[in-house]
Parts: C-alpha cells; structure tokens; sequence
C-alpha cells in the first residue's frame, strides 16, 4: 500500500498534467494577460461571463501561463493583485489588460475546439458543463452568450438545455456520472460548491478545465442519503491520494460532513470553490536559489523552562490569503501561519510570495491534519502513513517545525468535541519525529499530550472575529483566572478576518503575568512544565455526528 | 473542602429568604433580545422557560447554533440547597471550559426584591485545560416593570465582565407551537 | 427577615480568614471602568481588622472631597446610620436621612474574594425606598488590581470599577 502511495504521488506530479516553468528556465520576460474583476457573482448579471472567462482561462493556461484574473478588493482571496505583482517584478511576466469578454475571446479563442451551453434555470448543469468544457476544451456559455461564442467561431459541442429538467442533483450527477467520468481525471475531483441561491463563485474551475476533473457538489450531509451515496461511488474511484479541490455546498452540508466524506477516503481535500488562477500558478516554481527559511525563534534542541507566567501565543490557521495577509496590523503580534502545503505544487510563487512578504512576527506553520486538509480520526489506516510522508517532506521544504491537526468531524462546541482518539495521535508522534510541537483544534479542543520532549497542545480559546473586543478580552482574562497552574500555556486561534491590530488591543486589556510568545518558543516553554493534562477523545465525549461507513 | 464550605455559606445565606414568594410573572417563554444583551458566543439564539411549582423553579434552557438544537433544565429549588446534575450554563462555546459530564453542581436559591428578583449561586464543575476547576456562577434574574421583560445578570468568579441577557416575553399562544 | 439573611450570611463566613491582599490604597481606573457620574476620582483604603473591614471612600469632585468609612464584619451583619455609596450625583437619589443600612460581608471563592451585601434607605422624589447592593471586591492574581463588582436592585446594567494599587510610600502621602 505504502509503495502504492507514492507511485500514485508520482503519477500524480508527472502526468497530473502540470508541467511547472522554472524560473531558471523561463525567458527574462514572459508575456501574459490579465482581467480584473468585479465583485458581481449574481446568477442574473455577473456570473454568466464570469464563469465564462473563468473555463476559458482553463483552456488558455493549459500548455502556458498566459491568462491571469485579479479580482476585487473584497474578494475572499486578496492576493491576487499583490501576486500580479509578484509575478511582474519575480518572474519577468509583462501582464496586458483584456478589459472584455470579447478580447478575450479574440486572443484564447483558439484554444477551444467550441461551446456547452449550460441553463441558468437548472444550477447543476453548469458543473456538468465544466466537466464537459475539460474533456471537450469547452466554453461554457449561457444561450445568451451563444453569440458572443459564434462569432469567435466556436461551434455548439453540447446542449444541456432541457436535459436534466425536473431532475434531482442526484440524477442530474448520476447521469454525468455516466456520460464522462471514467474520462475524467483520477487524481484530482471537482467539488463546485459554496453560495447557493442567487450567487456562484467558480473562482477554481479554471483549474478544474485545465486538469480535465469531474465536477460536482454532491451533499456530505447524511439526511441526504442519495447524494452522500453518490458521491461515495465518486470518491471511492479515485486514486489513492487524490485531491478533492472547491469547497461544500453551503447549503447541503457543513464544512465538518464534507471533510468527514473526504477523508473517509483518505482524499485530500484544498479549498476553496473561489481559488483563483491555479491554472497560472501551477506552472511557476520557485525563482532562482529561492529557499524556505522560517524565521525560528528557537533551535531544534534548544531548552527552555517556563517560569510562573501565562504565556499566550497566536495561530493564523484558515487558508493563508484569505483575510488578515494582506491587511493593516500585521506585525505588530507574534503570529504564527498555517500556509497551504499543496501550493508547493499548485502555486509556488504564492509560497514565495508570502514567504517574501513576511514580518519578523510572521512565523510559518504545517498542517492541516496531513498533505491537505483532512480529519485523521476518519482516515484509513492504510492510507495514514502514506499521506504523512508527503507532510513530512513538505514542511521540509518549507522550514517549518510544528504540525496542526484539526478533525472536525464530532464537533459542535461543548455537546461535540474536536479532539484526537489516542490511536490517532499515537500515529502523528510516530509519523512526524522531527517536530517540535504538535497544534490541535479549530475552536477549543482538550487532546494534550506531551512525549519526549514534544508537546501536543490544543487551542484553548478561538477568537471569532465578530465578537466584541471587550468580550474577546473578557474570554481571555476568565480563561487565565480559571486556570490558576503557572505557567499557564494558552494558545489561542485567530479566524482568518481578524484585524490584527484589534488583537493588539485585546492583549493590552489582559492582566496577570502575561507574555505573548511566537509559538515556536510556546512549544520549548510548554516542553518544560506540564500544567496541562494529558487527554485524548474519550469514547464517553459527547459527539455531534459519528461519520461515514463505506460499504 | 473549599466547596463545603461555600455550600455551607450559600445555605446559611439563602435559607432566610425561602418563604419569600415569587412572582407568577416569571412563569413562560421568554426569547433572548441579543440587541440588548451580552452577545452570545456560539450560540444563535436562546430561549428560556420558566415553570414555578412551589418552592421549585424549573429554568429550562432552548438554545440554538446553526442547526444544533440543545435543551437543559435546572430545577432550584428557593427552601434547599441542592445538588444538580449536569447543571446548564450559558457558556462561551470558543472557550476550552467545559462541564464535567454526570457531576453536580452545588446549588442555592433564593427569592430577593420582594419577589421580583430570582438569585441562583452554583458552585459548577468545569473541566480545562489543566485539570478540573470549579466555576461559581451567581445569576440573578429580574421581572422588570411590566412583566414583559427578564433581565439575567450573570457574574462568573472567573470573569471580571458581567453578563447582562435581556428576554423578552413570548406570548402564551406564540409559545405553545 | 432581611437582618435574619445578612446575619447568616456573616455567621457563615466568620471562620474564614481574610484576604490580606486587599488591605492598602486603590486608586480608580477610569479607562478600564465604569463611568463614575461627577466624582472625579476615588481612591479606596481599605483596612483589615479580624473580622471587620473597612472600605473608605476617598471621593473628589472639582475641589469637594468626600471621605467616608463604611465597616462590615464578616462575622455579623451591621447597621449603620451613614452608609456610603458611590453614587451617580445626577440622579436624584440620596441617601435617607436618618436611615439606617444594614449590610453583611462575607470571604467567598477560597477566602480571595469579600462580598458584600447591604439594603440602604435612599430618598428619592417620591419618598423613601431600599437599595439593595451587592458587591464583589476581587483582587488580581498580581496583586495590583482591584476590581469591584456592584450590583443595584435598582439598576440593570452591573458596575464595574477598577482600582490599581497605590504604593505603600505614595499612599502615605
């Protein structure tokens, strides 16, 4: 299984289908072509183009970088302007503005063969046209956009007008199902969920197109018995360790089933539905002697003892650029990072961009759970190792030195819980021996542990950004009042919209011996004095939903 | 040993006021303003239901968080003290304190302000990150004029910010569905 | 029936020893504080004796300067004919004349930790009525800050005064 495990990474990387372009390699300068965006993603008005565009970038992109999307400033990625840039001054790319669809069409209409036609009335067809669009080299057009495509010479392909009418996702996925996806790609799944009703961001297709996967946004939510049956009949196809990028239907499931589902599979899972410009990242490695070198505040063997202090640290874990990044106030906290591992392969210069972008606070983390996000309670043993060998190596390469874990799948604050069975965190301490430090949770958990030096600390507080500030500092303060062992090791999850110099004023608020630490120096200080208890999931902890059984 | 002894006191300091008479108006369906009130962490919403019955008091919490739906009652009682299992707070879900399954929790009340006021003090086991502690959570609620308002001031011993939940009454047709 | 309550209430603490960490000089806070309503500053001097515990109020508005002694024993409820509290003077509630509060104090949370509890007659426009106070003086695990919890049976918004130690030496002064 093991060596079935990295034959698959392997096939994976070389017939995957991305080819990446060395900076080395590359010309001094390299010509592409960049749109801007705006923020209109509603059904009746924006999205129609958009989705357009977004399926045409996949085919544009698809032997070269040549079309990027720079999107609004309250788009939920806020890198892709300062990646733009990025791009520019790092890799010599010399951006033109296509400012229509119409241009274009004109420049990337070659790289279609013609058009699908999706109906706006019957939402699914349009994940049906995506998968279509990466078989075919497909544009997806609404029949208002028909003519657009004509005159560019693109010929009707497929119709889905009428196919799928009065028809469930399930029948509608099912027939797709059986039209294409034993074409589709085996290593890599669409899941093209997030906003229902009036708004779609199909921010990845592009990425989806080029790579030729299986769209779909099939529910996790066990109430929906023929969905989840459904999409186990998908995953269950795939290869070992292949990637299931997009995001849950926010209206069918949660975030928590659907990674549960994923998992169940050992399946990586990379959001989210809006990822921009994959299919340009893709093929872009590092520049030339580039290097990952985290900024440790300690070294490897280094030891340190706490003294009768309370000593906070703070992690940034939900999708680096998403958020905070880019906004006033960082810096001014210790913050350590959680970046996204798969963008090694997916988008290195994103990495390299926040690697360059980064603050003396800045600090990086690895995680989620594995090779990408995942929930280890529910991963198959014989797929657990395999996935943690592809982590190891990639904090590796990212200098990074402490590993977070989150599984979800029973959580519900205090009548779920979000914490690790012993066997599960047995198999972490075996499967990453170089750490220095183990993170768990999302929102509060209970697993601590502390083994040979290396401690396993789950977050004691989640600070969600709409609380009020005074509350947040109110939290904190009962928190330290009520765990009265010094030192106290309290570790603290910030939400990704956080401002950070809101934080700084919180921390001003708190009283006591307090000192914020970088969580590196966290970690040694926490190695040193166990105030903490040990303690796994208990078969007794209250569990808000018991996961998948794959048949 | 410290517990007995805040028992002790909580006994010796409501016991007095057992006969005192509540206020009928208490009794109903009462929805969480969350304008008015100390936001919620975590949970969305919040109802309490209250039933008088003697010197008994039945505070039944309705709370909601996304679709997670949780009901708990804690019933005190103004002429005893009490020991109440899997005693129910409104907690700050994002915080790593949690009850300690199947244990109780000390329990005095008691009727103030001539019967306007309801104080309940409990001494609540909680599990954290290091260990196990004790939480005293001291509650008065309030019929304000009117009888269509209850005001619930909560102090924690852990807390230095006050907890201020205002309710508003839920007509008596409203709360039957 | 009210005296009754208070006096269980001191009798049941009389055994527990007082937090020494309260004793000295507490200098209000007002960023991290209730509004005071006209008193500028307040600074509170509180002395341990036994039992007894006396919280001085050292009040200034402008050039006023208001200092007043309210002693509870932890072992009894007391009575007292000039009861003081720290009132919002643009409200038009005042103290009673004549009137008599009674209070009980109580070490609670470990013996860290002083409640108080007292029931005063304050006069307002349509004549007397009782107040009933409820207070929790906490001090910090440091030892430098005071925070006092005040509750009203009055009031629906709890008031939460912050006091930071003033220096043996400067408190002198």
């Amino acid at each position: 299984m093991k060596n079935r495990f990295i034959l698959a990474l392997l096939v994976l990387s070389l017939a995957g289908g991305f080819a990446p372009v060395s900076a080395e390699t590359a010309p001094t300068a390299r010509e592409a072509w960049i749109m801007h965006f705006d923020g209109d993603w509603k059904n009746a008005s924006g999205l129609p183009e958009k989705a357009m565009l977004i399926g045409l970038q996949g085919l544009a992109n698809r032997t070269a970088p040549r079309l990027y999307i720079a999107h609004a400033p309250d788009f939920p990625w806020e890198i892709t302007v300062p990646l733009a840039d990025f791009y520019t001054r790092k890799h010599g790319v010399k951006f033109t503005e296509l400012k229509t669809a119409d241009e274009a069409l004109t420049l990337f209409a070659a790289s279609a063969k013609g058009y699908v036609v999706w109906d706006t009335a019957v939402m699914p067809t349009l994940n049906v046209a995506y998968t279509i669009a990466g078989l075919e080299d497909a544009i997806v057009v609404t029949p208002a956009l028909i003519p657009l495509a004509e005159r560019h010479g693109l010929k009707r392909i497929d119709d889905l007008r009428g196919r799928y009418d009065g028809m469930t996702d399930t029948q509608i996925y099912a027939d797709a199902k059986t039209r294409y996806f034993a074409r589709c790609n085996p290593d890599m799944i669409m899941l093209m969920g997030g906003h229902a009703g009036d708004m779609r961001i199909p921010g990845i297709a592009d990425w989806g197109v080029r790579q030729r996967m299986f769209f779909h946004d099939l529910s996790g939510n066990p109430a929906h018995k023929d969905e989840v049956a459904l999409a186990m009949e998908l995953y269950g196809a795939m290869n070992p360790g292949a990637f299931v990028f997009g995001w849950h239907s926010y209206v069918k499931d949660t975030e928590e089933q659907h990674t549960t589902l994923t998992s169940t599979f050992g399946l990586r899972m990379d959001g989210l539905q809006s990822l921009p410009n994959h299919s340009f990242n893709s093929q872009f490695t590092f520049t030339p002697g580039f290097k990952f070198q985290n900024q440790h505040h300690v070294d490897r063997d280094t030891k340190l003892v706490a003294e009768k202090k309370v000593y906070l640290a703070f992690v940034q874990s939900d999708g680096i650029g998403l958020g905070v990044w880019t906004k006033p106030g960082r810096g001014k906290l210790q913050l350590a990072w959680g970046a996204i591992p798969s963008w090694l392969e997916f988008a290195p210069a994103a990495l390299e961009y926040f690697q360059e972008s980064a603050t003396p606070a800045d600090y990086f983390i690895g995680g989620l759970s594995g090779p990408s996000y995942m929930y280890p309670n529910h991963i198959p043993a014989d797929r657990f190792d395999g996935l943690m060998r592809e982590a190891v190596r990639q904090m590796e390469v990212l200098d990074e030195r402490i590993f977070e874990i989150l599984d979800n799948s029973a959580a519900d604050g205090n009548v779920g819980n979000a914490d690790l069975t012993k066997e599960t965190v047995d198999r972490y301490y075996a499967a990453f021996p170089n750490v220095i430090g183990f993170i768990n949770g999302y929102g509060p958990a209970r697993t601590f542990d502390l083994r040979n030096g290396v401690p396993m600390i789950s977050y004691d507080y989640y600070i969600d950004p709409r609380r009020p500030r005074e509350e947040v500092a109110a939290d904190l303060q009962e928190l330290i009042t009520i765990n009265r062992n010094r030192p106290y090791f309290c570790l603290v999850h910030v939400r990704e919209s956080n401002d950070v110099n809101s934080l700084v004023e919180v921390t001003k608020q708190l009283h006591g011996p307090i000192e914020i630490v970088p969580v590196d120096t966290f970690m040694k200080l926490a190695a040193s004095n166990q105030t903490y208890r040990t303690r796994y999931q208990l078969p007794t902890d209250p569990k808000h939903f018991e996961g998948f059984r794959r048949e | 040993m410290k517990r007995l002894r805040l028992g002790l006191l909580l006994v010796l300091m409501f016991a007095p006021f057992a006969a005192m008479a509540a206020n009928p108006g208490f009794a109903g369906r009462w929805r969480l303003d969350p304008a008015r009130s100390s936001a919620l962490d975590g949970w969305h919403a919040a109802d309490l239901v209250i039933a008088l019955d003697g010197t008994q008091v039945a505070l039944t919490y309705h709370m909601t968080w996304r679709t997670t739906k949780f009901s708990a009652t804690n019933t005190v009682d103004t002429a005893q003290p009490q020991a109440i299992k899997d005693f129910f707070r409104i907690e700050q879900r994002h915080m790593a304190v949690y009850p300690r399954a199947g244990e109780s929790a000390q329990v005095t009340a008691a009727w103030l302000d001539a019967g306007e006021t309801l104080r309940v003090e409990a001494a609540v086991p909680v599990g954290i990150s290091q260990g196990e502690g004790t939480m005293r959570v001291y509650n008065e609620f309030r019929l304000l004029e009117g009888g269509t308002t209850l005001l619930l001031i909560e102090l924690h011993n852990t807390r230095h910010r006050p907890l201020v939940y205002t309710f508003t009454k839920v007509p008596a047709e409203a709360a039957a569905n | 029936m009210i005296a009754g309550g208070l006096l269980a209430l001191g009798l049941a603490t009389a055994a527990m020893a007082a937090n020494p960490a309260l004793a000295g000089r507490w200098r209000y806070e007002p960023t991290l504080s209730t509004a005071l309503d006209g008193w500028h500053k307040m600074d509170l001097v509180i002395a341990l004796e036994g039992t007894k515990v006396a919280v001085t109020h050292d009040m200034l508005w402008i050039r006023s300067k208001v200092v007043a002694t309210n002693t509870y024993d932890t072992a009894r409820a007391v009575e007292a004919k000039d009861y003081f509290r720290v009132e919002q003077r643009h409200m038009a509630v005042y103290p009673a004349k004549g009137g008599v509060t009674t209070a009980t104090a109580a070490w609670i949370d470990g013996d860290r930790v002083l409640r108080t509890e007292a029931f005063t007659p304050v006069e307002v426009s349509q004549g007397n009525v009782t107040m009933r106070i409820t207070s929790e003086y906490r001090v910090s695990e440091t030892g430098d800050t005071l925070t006092v919890i005040e509750l009203h049976s009055t009031r629906n918004r709890p008031l939460v005064y912050v006091f930071k130690k003033v220096p043996a030496e400067a408190a002198k002064n």
